[in-house]
């Protein structure tokens, strides 16, 4: 239990910290130390594995040790397409549109290789579970995702029809990716087993969901409550005529241009 | 908006049903769901809790509410190992009280996880098929 507290709890509690350090610190070396925190939490929480192995815990650490690699791509081939683009700041040069294509592809098929390949994240030969925690919920999300931005982009966009038919294909595309799934085995996970778990993370999504919306309305009531039982703010005496007549002169100095039109 | 949001996961069902559907899923689902509400609350009011300090900071730090979130987060916390020490409705594969709760808490990481990863993938999907296209012309009448 220690050994897993120091080991996995300590350098996951580092990141949430780190994070909150590099973005609401001033000065330049505490916003540092909070990126160093961080990634030397998401270091530790990577090696699990090898720090606590008894852990059932160091499974996650696992799965992040592999997923890593593939999201990252994603993310940065997002990015680069982006910014590649037409956009009035920030703009990439034209050849990091094909990167950002190529890194995104790889991100892709490396996660799918996960699936039906043999780069399925295995402890000892068995299946990492957080894969098939993982995996259905960011494929199951990103569909429904996908589908809800085109038809946003088509209701509150003005012209956006290409852009919308782009995002109905990559919606669809995933939810291809999940149908075949449901019916072709993968390399460790059959199809049987991938069902199972895509009504789990179904469960999982709409649990998180409503969970969040709870604490959101709870925090949403205490700051109410607590605004409700402060007192009235003491008022303060209206303008005197001196006061008003400062202010109109200060006004009628900063109006004017009448003439030059 | 919301029935494009659901539709692929209705369709998804539909399917599943085709296929003979997924028997145990059904049982387990809502366990599922339980353990996820309960984390995803008690997770949220604790990151909410610590929201809370900043707020403190423009309004003289008042305690009441920082008490206020910390006992409804702690309510979280405690309806968690109640419902798990008196029944078993919310026990997944785990063999203890202890295990269980641990398990909701690196389980929400990784949904968490997940969830980050797709809502970034589809903001950025839909910036970049926005920013792909060529530049719009705004024309202006001429007064």
């Amino acid at each position: 239990m220690i050994q897993a507290a120091l080991w996995f709890w300590l350098p996951v509690s580092l990141i949430p910290l780190g994070v909150w350090l590099s973005l609401s610190a001033k000065a330049d070396g505490q916003r540092n130390l909070g990126r160093f925190l961080a990634m030397a939490g998401l270091a530790g929480v990577v090696l699990t594995p090898w720090t606590v192995p008894s852990s059932p815990s160091s499974e996650a650490g696992h799965l992040l040790g592999f997923i890593v690699g593939p999201a990252a791509l994603l993310v940065a081939g997002v990015y680069l397409i982006s910014f590649s683009g037409n956009v009035p700041v920030g703009r990439l040069p034209k050849s990091d549109r094909r990167l950002g294509v190529m890194a995104f592809m790889i991100g892709f098929v490396w996660f799918v290789g996960m699936h039906w390949w043999n780069l399925t994240p295995s402890m000892d030969g068995d299946v990492n579970r957080y894969w098939l925690v993982f995996w259905p919920t960011f494929l199951l999300l990103l569909t429904c995702l996908c589908s809800g931005s085109a038809l946003s982009l088509r209701v509150i966009g003005d012209q956006r029809t290409t852009e919308s038919n782009v995002l109905w294909f990559a919606s669809g595309f995933v939810f291809s990716l999940i149908v075949l799934a449901m019916m072709v085995d993968g390399s460790v996970v059959n199809a049987e087993a991938f069902r199972y778990h895509l009504w789990l993370a179904g469960a999982d999504l709409l649990g998180t969901a409503v969970g969040l919306a709870i604490a959101i309305l709870v925090f949403g009531g205490v700051v109410f409550l607590h605004e409700r039982s402060l007192a009235e703010p003491d008022s303060v005496e209206p303008p005197s005529k001196k006061e008003f007549e400062h202010v109109a002169a200060i006004v009628a100095s900063n109006i004017g241009g009448g003439e030059s039109e | 908006m919301l029935v494009a949001f659901l539709l692929p996961l209705v369709s998804l069902w539909a399917i599943d049903l085709t296929l003979g559907g997924s028997i145990n899923a059904g049982a387990d689902s809502l366990p599922r769901f339980a353990n996820a509400l309960l984390t995803a609350y008690t997770l949220g009011s604790l990151i909410l809790f610590g929201n809370l300090f900043f707020y403190a900071d423009s309004r003289q730090r008042p305690l009441a509410p920082l008490f206020g979130m910390l006992a409804a987060a702690s309510i979280g916390l405690l309806t968690s190992f109640m419902l798990l020490d008196q029944t078993d409705l919310l026990m997944e594969d785990n063999g203890s009280i202890r295990a269980q709760m641990l398990y909701n808490a690196v389980h929400m990481f990784v949904s968490a996880g997940a969830i980050l990863l797709a809502f970034g993938l589809a903001l950025g999907l839909t910036f970049a098929t926005i920013t792909a296209q060529k530049a719009r012309k705004t024309t202006f009448e001429e007064e």
